[in-house]
């Protein structure tokens, strides 16, 4: 287990952190040891500063995490809720159903919806509002910023990302007493009351993890992202969030110093972030060893 | 072909060896990409310090400066000193854009120009001239502000949706040609920098902006669907005019883009004409940009055999034969005209002229490998023809006025911002000014790209459009 955690967490992890240091590019190892101090960082830095894109894509993060976190928890917990309370055959379908955006490849994905919110005419969306009459010419609804850049990736993501949750969720249902629910019904509760008082508080710890797991999804994840900009579905600077940005400097232009530097700034935010969200929701309690019999 | 001459090239090695004797065989096996050549670049730099790469990479000449530079590629100068009436066979712009510092890293195998096309039918109904345009337009008399007169004419009078179609995406390579157009440079020899030259792009800018907000070019224009829109509507006769390439010659002959089919040869000769990129404005020159595609050796090619070390320049001499024989005239000559790219030899070219060749290559009556004979089959039967040669022939002039994009490691980054720039001012969220001022910025933004981008002039004064 050891060797494991040291080949791929603390080997890549160090490496990272060291490689940030030199000039290694175009992946040839003769850069390996030609340090240059915190160039790489300076540079970042001095480009976060003067990019006149940069400002848009911070905020296009922001927006993106927190809204398609509230999306992909809320979301999943209210799938699970919804099928808890159908039969296994129409529940277990449901959920099926949901998980094809996760099941799909990311490319075949993101090209249904890029022919889906396509700008021009031959967008379904634009086609369907055209023939019915509710619109006269087509809506770029990506390229309206920010909010129309927003809305398309953070709706992209966002069902990807729904069904984690609603797996998570439904798993923990079935693991509640039905003896609880069954009992709550006896006395005439309704499946809104039943959630509300008896299921959401024992999925309290599972809102935790999912929460947690997502926001680092979502600071890190970038390839439905790459894709919906690269084929111009979204504003260029609304559609990039900082994951995106850093993978289009360092690996495109075949930089690697630069976006290790980016890399390791980004896990920097990340283990912060992900260490905030644990602490202010109080993980150490559910650490702490059972108070029952032993 | 792209990849077919490298297994014909070993072939006939194969062929000449048994004639002789030589009891050694070359087994080809290829990878192709069908999603991007960039793809192939990144695969290639990727695995090539690792010893996975391929021993044959064909790509364009931008990223020799690169692989040179990090020995990923051979340096075949000294092997093509023996071969010195080969050389001089290929147009010498094309080989001078497979060296670095001197040195000679690849074979060219293809190239191309970017024609703008004029559709026939709807110049005839405005009164233009499509016979003399050519010739016009070489002489820099018909410029971009006659693209425009003609353009606003076109549309006005109901005959199409569209003055002017080009692109999505990218402004490399096909936009570039308007810096060039405006007697811009991208490149200065003597300092080894990008540049940045100001009044060209904002010239540039100004005309992208001019058509988009008199309804002549779509404002969204860099989203648009190659498939489902830009084709469709060159073909359809939607646009009087197109920025494009020499291979949509044969694209639209085999892409089903009108109206659910292909168009037949003597539908695209009757339907198009083509001229150079003309001039930005009189006293400028017109253009074209060529991105010629090369054949690259592997500098670690053979090193999978155990016996590498030993026979390690043998191999390497080998691997050279192998890209001379995939650069035979007829190599060339059949990816020519199969694919609308220009020939890089002049014997390819004498070939093309050649109508007993042409009829022999129709029956496929030619000395192939069977199994490139059978993959190239569909194509051949399909855009052999008179027609298609003749389009060759008459295009190949364009070499004349070809331009290089820079091959520097920074260029794609400047493109990129290019990109950017196009797209808003297009859309109207820049005006050509602020586009101008975005692109400076964003270069300025990163000390890397700022270190190699020299940025020279200003925004012209008092410059009118059209």
């Amino acid at each position: 287990m050891l060797v494991m955690v040291l080949i791929f967490y603390l080997i890549p992890l160090v490496m990272t952190v060291y490689l940030s240091f030199t000039s290694m590019k175009n992946w040839n190892v003769k850069y390996l040891f030609d340090l240059v101090g915190f160039y790489n960082y300076h540079r970042l830095f001095y480009m976060f500063q003067h990019d006149p894109s940069f400002k848009a894509i911070v905020l296009t993060t922001i927006v993106f995490i927190l809204i398609t976190l509230v999306v992909n928890v809320f979301g999943g917990l209210g799938l699970a809720l919804g099928t808890f309370f159908l039969s296994d055959i129409v529940g277990s379908k449901f959920r099926l159903l949901w998980l094809l955006p996760r099941i799909a490849p990311i490319a075949v994905y993101s090209l249904v919806w890029y022919y889906f919110f396509h700008e021009t005419s031959i967008g379904t969306l634009n086609s369907i509002l055209m023939e019915l009459g509710i619109i006269h010419q087509p809506i770029p609804w990506g390229q309206i910023i920010p909010w129309g850049a927003w809305s398309v990736i953070i709706f992209v993501n966002g069902l990807v990302g729904v069904s984690f949750g609603m797996i998570v969720f439904t798993s923990a249902l079935n693991q509640i007493p039905k003896e609880l629910v069954i009992a709550a019904r006896v006395d005439g509760a309704s499946a809104w009351t039943i959630s509300k008082r008896i299921l959401i508080p024992l999925l309290k710890w599972h809102l935790l993890y999912v929460l947690t797991w997502q926001f680092l999804s979502l600071l890190t994840t970038y390839c439905h992202l790459f894709l919906l900009v690269e084929w111009n579905l979204v504003n260029r600077d609304y559609g990039t969030t900082l994951a995106l940005y850093v993978y289009n400097t360092a690996f495109l232009g075949g930089e690697l110093d630069q976006g290790l530097a980016a890399a390791v700034i980004l896990s920097v935010i990340g283990v912060s972030g992900g260490f905030l969200t644990l602490k202010l929701l109080g993980f150490e309690k559910m650490m702490k060893r059972p108070r029952g019999d032993v | 072909m792209r990849v077919y001459g490298i297994v014909e090239g070993a072939r006939r090695i194969n062929d000449i060896w048994k004639e002789n004797g030589v009891n050694v065989r070359i087994v080809i096996t290829d990878k192709r990409y069908v999603s991007s050549f960039q793809d192939a670049y990144e695969e290639f730099l990727s695995k090539q310090p690792l010893g996975q790469a391929g021993d044959f990479f064909v790509n364009s000449y931008v990223y020799i400066p690169t692989l040179a530079e990090e020995g990923y590629i051979l340096d075949i100068t000294n092997y093509a000193k023996a071969y010195g009436k080969l050389i001089d066979d290929f147009y010498p712009t094309l080989i001078k854009a497979c060296e670095y510092k001197g040195r000679l890293y690849g074979l060219p195998q293809d190239t191309e120009a970017r024609p703008l096309y004029v559709r026939k039918d709807v110049a005839e109904k405005i009164g233009l001239d499509v016979k003399t345009l050519p010739e016009k337009v070489r002489a820099g008399e018909f410029t971009w502000k006659d693209v425009y007169y003609w353009a606003k004419k076109a549309k006005d009078e109901g005959y199409v949706e569209w003055g002017l179609i080009h692109r999505k995406g990218s402004a490399h390579p096909d936009l570039i040609q308007f810096i060039f157009a405006f007697g811009g440079k991208l490149y200065d020899e003597k300092t080894g920098k990008l540049v940045l030259d100001v009044p060209a792009v904002y010239k540039w800018l100004f005309v992208e902006w001019k058509f988009a907000r008199d309804g002549l070019i779509p404002k969204d224009m860099m989203a648009w669907d190659w498939a489902k829109q830009i084709h469709p509507t060159i073909v359809e006769g939607k646009t009087l005019f197109d920025i494009g390439g020499t291979w949509y010659w044969t694209e639209w002959q085999m892409k089903k883009y009108y109206h659910g089919r292909s168009l037949t040869p003597e539908e695209v000769k009757e339907w198009f004409a083509y001229t150079l990129f003309p001039a930005g404005e009189k006293g400028d020159k017109p253009v074209t940009l060529s991105q010629p595609f090369v054949w690259m050796i592997n500098s670690k090619a053979g090193q999978q055999n155990p016996k590498y070390d030993e026979l390690k320049d043998i191999y390497h001499e080998l691997a050279f034969l192998v890209i001379v024989k995939a650069s035979d005239p007829d190599i060339n000559a059949i990816h020519s005209i199969i694919s609308a790219h220009l020939p890089v030899r002049k014997e390819a070219a004498k070939l093309l002229k050649d109508e007993t060749w042409l009829e022999e290559l129709k029956r496929m009556n030619v000395d192939l490998d069977p199994t490139v004979k059978q993959n190239i089959k569909d194509i051949v039967e399909k855009t052999v023809n008179p027609i298609n040669a003749q389009f060759l022939a008459n295009v190949s002039y364009m070499l004349e006025y070809t331009h290089l994009a820079p091959a520097h490691p920074k260029y794609p980054a400047l493109a990129d911002i290019f990109t950017d720039a196009v797209d808003k001012v297009l859309r109207g969220e820049m005006t050509p000014e602020k586009a101008v001022e975005y692109v400076i910025q964003k270069v300025k933004a990163d000390p890397d790209l700022s270190k190699n981008v020299e940025i020279v002039g200003k925004i012209p004064e008092n410059w009118t459009f059209p």
